[in-house]
């Protein structure tokens, strides 16, 4: 639930139509102007029609050097940045040789194995790197299936507490490829209006009636089942074949947590299957890192299909599914990410492997219940410091995704250039990765940063917070002073 | 105004060219620039209020058509262009007639005419260009007229 000021919300929308006015302005004077050189595809179909890429060329291309920037070393709590130029007014961008070592605050490195560890980088994933090579080079089904996916698989299903799992090489692919293996056309699929493109294009793809119920209201997504249930499939009104139901552990533009009893007390009671995607929430939150069910006090039996991926807490790339034994025995049979698709990376399973048993404390030291402590310290100190200073900052306690409302447009450039001209790198985002009014900058803690890390982040955003005019919330007294005088 | 907050909730509809119309403070911004445009228009050419009015009118039925009613589609791809056969009206709440927004909207052209031709003293040439304007903005709202292209004018892709 954001409350954002009366006053920015008008101003938002006055800017957002002086942008539009200027890029439709822009176009007509370019179609005017240029339109020699518009009409050399005699017979040929445009690639995009005019109207589609408006808002990237328009819009998008104006703050261009705010977005996806290279960097030049393994995203750890610091790491370089590289520095890029522009000559004509960021419709390119151009690299320089020169790199700004920045504290990370975008990367999502919750329990900090993205950069080189002790245990999981040397020697084991070297190791396993030297006896299986780079990469299978074949699918699951055919030669790609090596002792380290099957303990993998195990040790997944042991760790988020199902039967059974199933590894795939990229998170994406997981929910486009699976969606469609578990539900068809004669299904319906009630999905959160927050959720990921993946999930939207797996969604589209399996063929199935898709509605939409409101982020997070449990009793929304009652009426939806039931005014759903009664009205049967659209044309026929026959009854659906199945009812899934799809939301996800931690939602990463918010970072609050899903309504999960709630949610689940409904499904159970309209008989509709549950699908949590946990990509951001699995290894990063609950007691022992395991994700959303722990945190929130759910059985994962309730739960019919665990999605995760690898990629963010456990420094590796690639998603799993954990279900019951027929699930999984059938996913295997059907999915075609499975079948077709190149396995996943024998030394990325192999990092996988480590740092699962690192956070388990199966590599016989204490570093993964230091690691779930530190990060949760983290988030609850970053958090509350900055609501102190007057941020409107989302979220629930214990989560590591904070984002800070924006609000303007063009505070999105203004925040983000100067966090980068302080060494803070920052990741913003704008429409239509979130809605249109909603810009925010989102912070993802780590258990690589330390207190003085995090102090010093605290005060960068400060400053550029007060120049850039984004504390729509009254100030608390208490001051960064008395925090840091306190805490040593 | 001192710090009124209102609440952002995010709306169910999955078409992100129309959804920003179900935020707070849509109406009033549009409100806003209305009577901001017609003191710009005053400032600049010094006319009467009457003709300043008929100027903002004429202006806002280009600008409204334009975009409600000729330009269709979507500004960005994500979508894969399941709504490009569709006006921005037409894609308004989802296909759903006589929602409030769209009370509200075809309100604003009738609230317009009214001023002007009243400003005006209803004189002549003022006269037809407002009526005119009015009419054809306000046809192009019925409920009845969704989905439809009259001669086949803006049918094409």
């Amino acid at each position: 639930m954001v409350r954002s000021p009366y006053f920015t919300t008008l101003t938002t929308l006055l800017s957002y139509r002086i942008l539009f006015l200027f890029g439709h302005l822009r176009d007509l004077f370019e179609k005017l102007l240029d339109w020699s050189k518009l009409n050399n595809l005699q017979g040929y179909a445009p690639i995009c029609f005019g109207y589609e890429d408006f808002y990237t060329r328009r819009l998008h291309l104006r703050i261009q050097d705010c977005f996806e920037r290279p960097i030049a070393s393994a995203p750890d709590a610091w790491f370089d940045v590289v520095e890029r130029y522009s000559n004509d007014n960021n419709k390119t961008l151009c690299r320089t040789e020169k790199t700004t070592k920045c504290l990370n605050l975008g990367s999502y490195n919750y329990l900090g194995f993205a950069a080189a560890d002790e245990y999981c980088s040397t020697p084991r994933v070297i190791r396993s790197l030297k006896q299986y090579s780079v990469s299978t080079c074949s699918a699951r089904v055919d030669g790609g299936t090596t002792k380290l996916h099957v303990e993998l698989e195990d040790l997944i299903a042991r760790f988020v507490g199902k039967p059974a799992a199933i590894l795939f090489g990229m998170g994406y692919a997981t929910n486009s490829a699976i969606i469609p293996a578990l539900i068809g056309k004669g299904g319906l699929i009630i999905s959160d209006s927050l959720n990921h493109n993946s999930i939207v294009n797996g969604a589209r793809g399996s063929g199935a009636t898709i509605r939409v119920f409101q982020h997070n209201n449990a009793s929304h997504l009652e009426e939806v089942l039931r005014e759903q249930i009664a009205y049967g499939q659209p044309h026929m009104y026959r009854p659906w074949n199945k009812i899934i139901v799809i939301i996800e552990g931690i939602y990463s533009m918010e970072g609050e947590f899903c309504k999960l009893p709630e949610i689940i007390a409904v499904c159970k009671k309209y008989k509709a299957y549950t699908y949590l995607d946990e990509a951001h929430s699995i290894g990063a939150v609950g007691r022992t890192g395991r994700g959303v069910c722990e945190q929130l006090g759910v059985d994962t039996a309730d739960v019919d299909i665990m999605m995760g991926t690898l990629t963010k807490s456990f420094g590796s790339c690639g998603g799993y599914i954990a279900a019951s034994k027929e699930i999984i025995q059938y996913l295997k049979q059907t999915c075609p990410a499975h079948l077709y698709a190149t396995s996943m990376s024998p030394p990325a399973v192999q990092q996988a492997i480590s740092s699962m048993k690192v956070i388990l404390g199966e590599d016989g030291t204490n570093r993964g219940a230091k690691k779930l402590t530190q990060i949760r310290e983290n988030s609850n100190f970053f958090r509350s410091e900055l609501q102190k200073m007057g941020f409107e900052v989302l979220g629930d306690k214990d989560s590591p995704i904070m984002p800070i409302m924006l609000y303007n447009i063009a505070k999105i450039p203004a925040f983000s250039r100067e966090c980068l001209s302080q060494n803070l790198a920052i990741v913003t985002i704008a429409f239509p990765y979130t809605p249109l009014l909603l810009a925010r900058a989102r912070i993802c803690i780590s258990a690589a940063h330390t207190r003085e890390d995090l102090i010093k982040a605290l005060e960068v955003i400060s400053k550029v917070g007060d120049l850039v005019g984004i504390k729509y919330f009254p100030v608390e007294h208490l001051t960064l002073d008395k925090v840091k005088t306190s805490t040593k | 105004m001192g710090k009124l907050y209102v609440e952002a909730k995010p709306s169910v509809d999955l078409n992100k060219n129309t959804e920003w119309f179900m935020y707070p403070g849509v109406w009033t911004t549009y409100i806003a620039i209305l009577f901001v445009s017609w003191l710009l228009v005053l400032s600049v050419f010094g006319c009467t209020p009457g003709a300043a009015w008929t100027v903002v009118n004429l202006f806002h039925f280009a600008v409204t058509y334009h975009f409600f009613h000729w330009k269709k589609g979507t500004p960005f791809a994500e979508d894969q262009g399941i709504y490009n056969a569709l006006t921005w009206w037409e894609q308004m709440d989802n296909g759903k007639q006589l929602t409030r927004n769209r009370k509200f909207l075809t309100a604003v052209p009738v609230v317009l005419y009214l001023i002007a031709s009243h400003t005006t003293d209803y004189q002549q040439p003022m006269l037809i260009l407002n009526t005119l304007a009015v009419f054809v903005l306000v046809v192009a709202k019925f409920p009845n007229m969704h989905k439809v292209r009259i001669f086949g004018i803006n049918a094409g892709n």
